[in-house]
Order: structure tokens, then C-alpha cells, then sequence
């Protein structure tokens, strides 16, 4: 899966928007990890109240809120994800995986200059990369770039266009916030990559000229 | 998926829920009800049990059978792909590249995210691309689902009774040395024009020790422009893999 590799916006607008990816691999490390996989969560719990978002890949039916990070302690998982805004509390998590010595793959998906700087400054060095060369074809088909933005952070696609278009005119008839509708947009993810505060953030932008 | 007219209301609720907007209000025995256009839905199971939108239990998911249940196993997520008994579209790729070595140095991995993101693809436009590939010597990685869907993966040609199926998206996936990229990515571009739908373009390389990307050159020089967010595998995987 390639699910948060093609997130849409502006350099600035991606400085509030990073992946932490947790992944065991079938048939190297996977067998056995069970306890790592959930120790990761004890790690994620230190930043809880940094995270906008997380999850594993068992679908969180909660109604747009996050996962319960006691439940997620106990689960059985092979891939575990958390979104951060702010890349210097990343940093300090990454270093924290990093002395627990999980021997697990972990995956960052943002910007990769400041990956880079801080994969430097806690010392480490990235190992392979996968970049985005965009969108191609029949671009026609595509709405607006802000409809992409948010659509993309949900890379399975089950963020609809139509439903991120008809949030706005919610938002527009007074009917819902901007960040309850972020918050419905969002329970459609079922991995937790969905980044709530900068989806209400766009959200607020598309609508100000109501 | 489907919508029982006996028990659908006529609200609408569900229409904006729709990926690929296939529901749509009919006239039906003097009301107005929900229809999903089965030629559309492409079974990603959204307007079901994601969202819960129906407020009268109306929608329901029948019994698939095959080629129409391939459009469940590549739309939704949590769908598990009968031929890698795992969930997605695709495989593990660079997510844990530095335990399994799938991508050595001077090895380039290309992935061709059919109906990425939000359009869906019809399974003749993916064929189109896989066929354009195979062309200029692409061999697809086996391990994809879409091996599956394939008659022949030397030619790209797809299975005959695929061709009709339409999916939310599927990966075409393949290795290809650096040195061989600039050719396949210049015939990305071409068949690009050739299509009804998109596709978003991934490119995975390993890093140098420096920092650089020795594709970043091939890939601008093929005339795309990579965005300044990456997936950056950090190398705390272990076993670590080491080159012979």
C-alpha cells in the first residue's frame, strides 16, 4: 500500500502534516512481534496529546474519533500509523524507537528535507525512498486542488469527493462546523491517517467567503 | 452494493458517500428512491458499513461472484485479496526494504496507481497502460494481486472476463534498473493521454549515503517534477538486509 505517500498541499501546509509507520515484514520479522508491535503503542503514548491521528489496520468504527490507545496496547497488529503536526515532537518519538531497538521497519511520510534533518540529528540515515511524481491522465476528472488535499489524506480514497463538496455546503448553511465535518471526513479512514486538524483547516478556507 | 427499495426512504443521505458517484433517486412503484448504478459501484462497501449512513438499513452488500467480486477485493481496504490472502492492493514495496532487499542499490521500483486518487479505472484502461509497458520490457511483480488479473504478464494482455470490471484503484508494479527508467517513464507519459481515468506515480529508490536520490535526476529529465513529500523508510528494521 501506498496510502500516505500522495498527500496534496503546499510546502507550508505539509509542514503540519507527517505519517509515522510502523511495519512488520511477513515472513522476516513478523512472527514474534506481537509484544513489539504493541509496545510501540506505550512509545505513541508519551505523544499522545501531539498525535491528530492514529490506528492500525483493523477499521476504527468510532464515529471520527481516534482509536483508544489502551485498546490499541492490547491489539494484535502488523502495521501500526500515527499523524503528527509538528515535526520536532516526531523527531523526539523517532528517537525513542529508535534506543527501544524494536528492529521493526518504520516508514516516515512528509517532507523529505526536514526527514532528512531530522533523521540527521537523532542519527540516523534514511534507507529507501518512494517519491511521488504526481497525477497523470484525464486531470479534467479531478475537482479543485483543495478537494485533492483532503482526499488524499485518506490515500484508499474512500473520502469522496462529492461528500468533501457537500461538507462545504453544510458548512456554508450553518448546518455542521468545520470541524465536526473534518471529523465525519475522517471516520471514512479506516487506517487513522487522516489528518483532522489540517483537514478542518482547509475546511475553514474553502468556506470563509460564505 | 445494493439498495432494497422496499426499505429505502428516498432521503438521499447516502448519495454524497459514493466514491465514484454511482447512486442515484428513481421513480420506483410512485416514489422516489435510492438506485446504485452497478456498472459504477465499484463494492468499496463506503456507503455500507464505513459510513452507516442509511438510516433505514436499506443498503446491503449481495453475495459476489467472480470477476465482479475482483471490484471488492481492490476497492475496499479491508477486503482481503484472495490470491495473497493479505489486505491492499499492493506489496510490502519499500515499507520494509531495509529487512527484505527487494530494491538494491541501482534498482529502481515504479508503481502505477490506477484510478488514484478518487476516479477509479476500468480494468480495459489498465490493461491499456500494462500492455504499453510490457512493450518497452517491463516485468510486473508477482506478488501484486493484479498478477491475477493478467492472461498473460509478458504481454500485459488481462483476462477476457476482467475487461468490464471497474475498480477504485489498482496498483501496476515492477522493478526496473536505474539505468533503463528514462525509457519506461517517457512511455508512462505517452499512454497517460491514451486513458479515461488518472493515475498517481510512485518511484522508490535507495537513498545514497549523502542524502541524494539517484533517480531524482532520471525522473526530471523524463519530465516529472517529484513532490517534496516522500515515504522515507529510516533503516531501524531488522534483520538488516545485506547485499551479497
Amino acid at each position: 500500500m501506498t496510502h500516505s505517500l500522495h498527500r496534496r498541499g503546499s510546502v507550508e501546509d505539509l509542514h503540519e502534516d507527517y505519517v509515522l509507520l510502523f511495519y512488520s515484514s511477513k515472513g522476516i520479522n513478523r512472527e514474534g512481534s506481537e509484544e513489539k508491535m504493541k509496545q510501540f503503542w506505550h512509545v505513541l503514548s508519551h505523544y499522545e496529546q501531539d498525535l491528530v491521528n492514529f490506528g492500525n489496520h483493523h477499521p476504527n468504527r468510532s464515529g471520527g474519533e481516534p482509536y483508544n490507545m489502551e485498546d490499541l496496547k492490547k491489539a494484535k497488529s502488523q502495521m501500526n500509523m500515527a499523524v503528527f503536526k509538528d515535526v520536532e515532537k516526531l523527531k523526539a518519538c523517532l528517537q525513542e524507537i529508535k534506543e527501544r531497538d524494536f528492529g521493526i521497519s518504520v516508514v516516515v511520510s512528509g517532507l523529505y528535507g526536514e526527514t532528512k534533518r531530522i533523521c540527521s540529528e537523532i542519527g540516523l540515515a534514511p534507507h529507501t525512498v518512494n517519491l511521488s511524481l504526481g497525477i497523470h491522465g484525464k486531470k479534467g476528472k479531478l475537482p479543485e486542488e483543495n478537494v485533492l488535499e483532503i482526499h488524499t489524506m485518506c490515500g484508499h480514497g474512500v473520502v469522496p469527493f462529492n461528500l468533501i463538496l457537500h461538507m462545504v455546503q453544510e458548512i456554508k448553511a450553518g448546518k455542521i462546523s468545520c470541524k465536526e465535518a473534518a471529523k465525519k471526513l475522517s471516520r471514512l479512514c479506516d487506517c487513522g491517517l487522516f489528518n483532522t486538524y489540517r483537514a478542518e483547516k482547509i475546511l475553514r478556507k474553502m468556506t470563509a467567503n460564505k | 452494493m445494493r439498495i432494497d427499495k422496499e426499505k429505502c426512504t428516498g432521503c438521499e443521505l447516502c448519495h454524497p458517500y459514493c466514491p465514484v458517484g454511482a447512486i442515484a433517486t428513481v421513480e420506483w412503484e410512485g416514489n422516489s428512491v435510492s438506485e446504485i448504478d452497478q456498472g459504477e459501484c465499484v463494492e468499496c462497501g463506503t456507503c455500507f458499513k464505513r459510513s452507516g449512513i442509511c438510516p433505514v438499513d436499506a443498503i446491503y452488500m449481495p453475495k459476489l461472484e467472480w470477476p465482479r467480486s475482483l471490484r471488492e477485493h481492490f476497492s475496499n481496504p479491508n477486503a482481503e485479496h484472495p490470491s495473497t490472502t493479505t489486505q491492499g492492493r499492493g506489496t510490502e514495496e519499500m515499507k520494509s526494504n531495509d529487512v527484505t532487499g527487494r530494491y538494491s542499490p541501482g534498482i529502481a521500483g515504479v508503481a502505477v496507481e490506477m484510478g488514484r486518487p478518487g476516479v477509479g479505472t476500468s480494468l480495459r484502461d489498465a490493461e491499456t497502460v500494462a500492455m504499453a509497458l510490457a512493450k518497452v520490457g517491463v516485468e510486473f511483480e508477482e506478488d501484486n494481486p493484479v498478477s491475477i488479473l493478467m492472461a498473460d504478464p509478458k504481454t500485459g494482455k488481462f483476462k477476457e472476463e476482467v475487461l468490464g470490471e471497474k475498480v477504485l484503484s489498482l496498483i501496476l508494479e515492477f522493478k526496473i534498473e536505474n539505468d533503463r527508467l528514462e525509457r519506461v517513464l517517457t512511455r508512462i507519459r505517452e499512454v497517460s493521454t491514451q486513458i479515461d481515468t488518472v493515475f498517481s506515480l510512485d518511484l522508490i529508490n535507495r537513498v545514497n549515503p549523502d542524502g541524494t536520490i539517484p533517480v531524482m535526476a532520471i525522473a526530471e529529465k523524463a519530465g516529472f517534477s517529484p513532490r517534496p513529500n516522500t515515504k522515507t523508510n529510516v533503516g531501524l528494521g531488522k534483520p538488516r538486509f545485506r547485499e551479497v
